[in-house]
Formats: C-alpha cells, sequence, structure tokens
C-alpha cells in the first residue's frame, strides 16, 4: 500500500484512469465521490484546512507518474464547494477552504470542549482554544483561525458567548455564557 | 376363392386383441413396477449418500462440485426446487439462492466503477471476503450455478467468455464481436490504445475507435490521457482486479 506521509492512500489512487477527468457521466460522478471522499479524509487527517489546487502532494502520484489536469482539481474542489464542505478563499481559485467538519460541527467540538473542561462562565482568548492545554489532544488543537473565528461567531448568534476585542487581533477573547 | 370375413372371424380378431393388449398392460404395469421400486431405491441411495455426506457438501466446494456433477448424470437437480427433501436435507437450494442475492448486491455495488462487467475471478473473491464469516468456501463453479438459477428473473445476468477470463454481465450491453476482441486484447496490460488495437487485430483506426467510444460510453472503459507518450489509453476496469483499485469501501 503506497502511502502519503503516514497517510494511507486508496486504491484507486494506483489506477491511472482515475487522473484523468473522464467524458461518461455516470463514471465521472464515480470518480469525483472517489477523490472528494479522498481529500475530506486526507485533510481530516493531516489537519490541513487550506488547499492550494496548484500545488497540493494529493493530487499527484509519482508512482505511476500521473497529475491531475488544472481542471481536474477545480472540477473535484467545486464539487466539495457545492456541497459545502469547502469554500474558495479567492476568486481565482487559488486557495480553497477545506472544512472536514462543518462550521455548524466545529461549534458543537466547541461546546462539547467548554462543557467538557467545565469553562461554562469562563473567559478564554481564541489563541488558548487553538492552542492551549485544555484543547491539547481535542480536534480543537491547531484549528485554523478562520475556520474557529467563524464557529463562534455562529456560537456568539446563538447567544453561547460573546467575543470581545483586545488591543490586536491576537487577542480576541470569548466569554462563554452556555 | 377368398374367404370373406364372417362374424366368428371378427369375435376370434377382437378377443385376440383383447388378449394382448391384456398382456401388454401386464408386462408394462410390470417394467412400470420395477422401475418404480429402482428408483426408490436410488432415491433412498441418494438420500442416503447426501444425509452422510451432508457436511461435506456444505463445507467442501470441489466435493459439491462432484456432487453436482453425479447429479446432473443421473438426471436429477437438486437446485430445481426449494421444495422436497433436498432442500429439507441440504439447504441447498437456500445455499444458492443466497449466493445469488450476494452476487446481485456486489454487481450492483461495483456497477460505478465496472459498467457492469466484472471478471468470474473477482467476483468470486469479493463473495469469498463478504462471506468471511459464513463457514464454507465457495468456487467459480458455484457463481456460475447461482448466476445460472438467476436467469429466472431475466436475461440480467449473463456469463461471457472473453479469450481465457470469464466475465459475468449485469447490464444488458450488448457486446458485439468488436468488444468482445478489444476485452481479450486489454487483458495483457488492463488498458489498449487506438494505435494498439488498430495494429493488432488489423483494423483501420476509425473502427477502433468506434468500438472503443462505444465502450466508453457504457462505462465499461476509463480514459487515461496522463501518460507521458501522450497517446490516450482506454482501461477497463472489469479485466483488472477492481478490488486492488478500488477497495472494498463500496461493498
Amino acid at each position: 500500500m503506497q502511502k502519503l506521509g503516514d497517510f494511507k492512500l486508496p486504491n484507486f489512487f494506483n489506477y491511472p484512469p482515475y487522473f484523468t477527468l473522464q467524458p461518461v457521466k455516470d463514471t465521472r460522478e464515480k470518480q469525483i465521490q472517489l477523490w472528494k471522499e479522498l481529500i475530506l479524509d486526507y485533510c481530516r487527517t493531516q489537519k490541513i484546512f487550506i488547499v492550494e489546487p496548484e500545488n497540493f502532494p494529493l493530487f499527484t502520484n509519482s508512482g505511476i507518474e500521473r497529475s491531475l489536469s488544472h481542471e481536474a482539481r477545480e472540477v473535484f474542489l467545486s464539487a466539495l464547494v457545492s456541497e459545502g464542505r469547502a469554500e474558495w478563499m479567492d476568486k481565482g481559485h487559488r486557495k480553497c477552504l477545506v472544512l472536514w467538519h462543518r462550521i455548524q460541527d466545529w461549534a458543537d467540538l466547541v461546546l462539547r470542549f467548554v462543557k467538557d473542561n467545565g469553562l461554562e462562565d469562563s473567559v478564554m482568548t481564541v489563541e488558548e482554544i487553538r492552542s492551549g492545554i485544555e484543547s491539547r489532544g481535542t480536534e480543537l488543537y491547531g484549528i485554523d483561525r478562520t475556520v474557529l473565528m467563524r464557529a463562534l461567531k455562529l456560537l456568539e448568534h446563538k447567544g453561547k458567548l460573546a467575543i470581545f476585542k483586545g488591543t490586536s487581533a491576537d487577542d480576541e477573547g470569548v466569554k462563554f455564557s452556555i | 376363392m377368398r374367404r370373406r370375413p364372417g362374424i366368428g372371424g371378427l369375435q376370434t380378431a377382437a378377443a385376440a386383441r383383447d388378449q394382448y393388449r391384456l398382456l401388454g398392460e401386464n408386462v408394462a404395469k410390470l417394467k412400470m413396477d420395477l422401475m418404480k421400486e429402482q428408483l426408490a431405491t436410488f432415491r433412498s441411495q441418494l438420500e442416503d449418500f447426501a444425509r452422510k455426506h451432508k457436511n461435506d457438501i456444505r463445507k467442501n466446494p470441489a466435493f459439491r462440485s462432484q456432487f453436482h456433477e453425479m447429479c446432473a448424470k443421473v438426471g436429477v437437480d437438486p437446485l430445481a426446487s426449494n421444495k422436497g427433501f433436498w432442500a429439507e436435507l441440504l439447504g441447498i437450494g437456500d445455499f444458492y439462492y443466497e449466493l445469488g442475492v450476494q452476487i446481485v448486491d456486489i454487481c450492483l455495488a461495483t456497477r460505478p466503477h465496472n459498467g457492469g462487467l466484472i471478471n468470474l475471478e473477482e467476483l468470486c473473491r469479493l463473495l469469498n471476503q463478504r462471506r468471511k464469516s459464513a463457514r464454507e468456501a465457495v468456487t467459480e463453479d458455484d457463481c456460475l450455478r447461482a448466476i445460472s438459477k438467476l436467469k429466472v428473473l431475466g436475461n440480467g445476468f449473463e456469463v461471457i467468455s472473453v479469450g481465457k477470463r470469464k466475465l459475468v454481465r449485469s447490464v444488458p450491453t450488448e457486446l458485439n464481436k468488436d468488444h468482445n476482441e478489444i476485452l481479450e486484447l486489454a487483458q495483457a496490460n488492463g488498458f489498449v490504445t487506438v494505435e494498439e488495437v488498430a495494429r493488432r487485430l488489423s483494423w483501420s483506426s476509425g473502427r477502433a475507435t468506434d468500438a472503443l467510444e462505444t465502450l466508453l460510453d457504457e462505462g465499461l472503459a476509463m480514459i487515461d490521457d496522463g501518460h507521458r507518450d501522450g497517446k490516450r489509453r482506454y482501461w477497463f476496469p472489469c479485466v483488472s482486479s477492481i478490488s486492488s483499485f478500488v477497495g472494498n469501501e463500496t461493498l
């Protein structure tokens, strides 16, 4: 089994035609499905939030000398975007934010994190949530700041917390009130 | 002078005919009884045999296939009906029905990948993988038997021979001779190019392209433009081992 870092690659990754966008509808749908699952799986296990389509190791298999075309990369990522599992970060589609958990799911993870640590009425900085001692070993550890802020804003909207600004962007704080 | 038939002659003839008929009936009855007796003996012997080797029949694929062969030779089809002593004795009907259902499942699950054409070998392997929990190993012979039983459901399933291999078709695609020859050619490397088809089969490249495009449309082929020689390759998942490429996550 071929590996990319410590990631175990699926078998189709070694079948050359999966690196050429298939012209027949049914075959193409199956192909897109497999790639979508692979991208999400890979990003989840490697904790990758931002994918640059033109510079993403998963899109090349040197073992069989195949690499996805520009068009194919765009198609697979756009398929994720249309399902709400990714978002283009710029008009030129040079960067893509991959949401292996939807924002709603991230928000739920934050809530569970708060409850597990008895922080229901506490104050934390955004940085602490991302890299503090409490979050070590949880899925929140190392979360992309943009994604975390989106989840926090969602919770703020629901009245579960209040975000307040510090003197710089680095020390935004959160007051939980769950 | 010729004697005209009198009433007495007619009666004698009728009586003789009756006698013959009676005699004939007796003989036929005797033969019939004898045959019935033989059949009963045979049946009980076969039952004895089946009962005695029940476990072997269920567990040992080679034995099972020999048993089927024997049954076929004496004109008994243990699969013909799910009722009767075979079913009660061996559950053998159920065994093949179960196999049939699993085969349909596998064919459907792999269809998006192989276009509804699957290698018998491959099918058998997936079947065994899936039945891991079940005790009995399943052979290609069993697969073929189960597939032949699926025929009663219509012409959905068919086994076709392409070169050395047997492929199981689960879509109503008609494969013509050209398509079969291409599939046979593709068995060597798993793929072909238009050029290769034209050269090896002495076809015009138009004919090769046509046939390949049809196979592509049917979902039996996938294109690969990524090789560095720049020539488009047509891959056939049905002749390569699919689970070594597309894992069993789909199953």
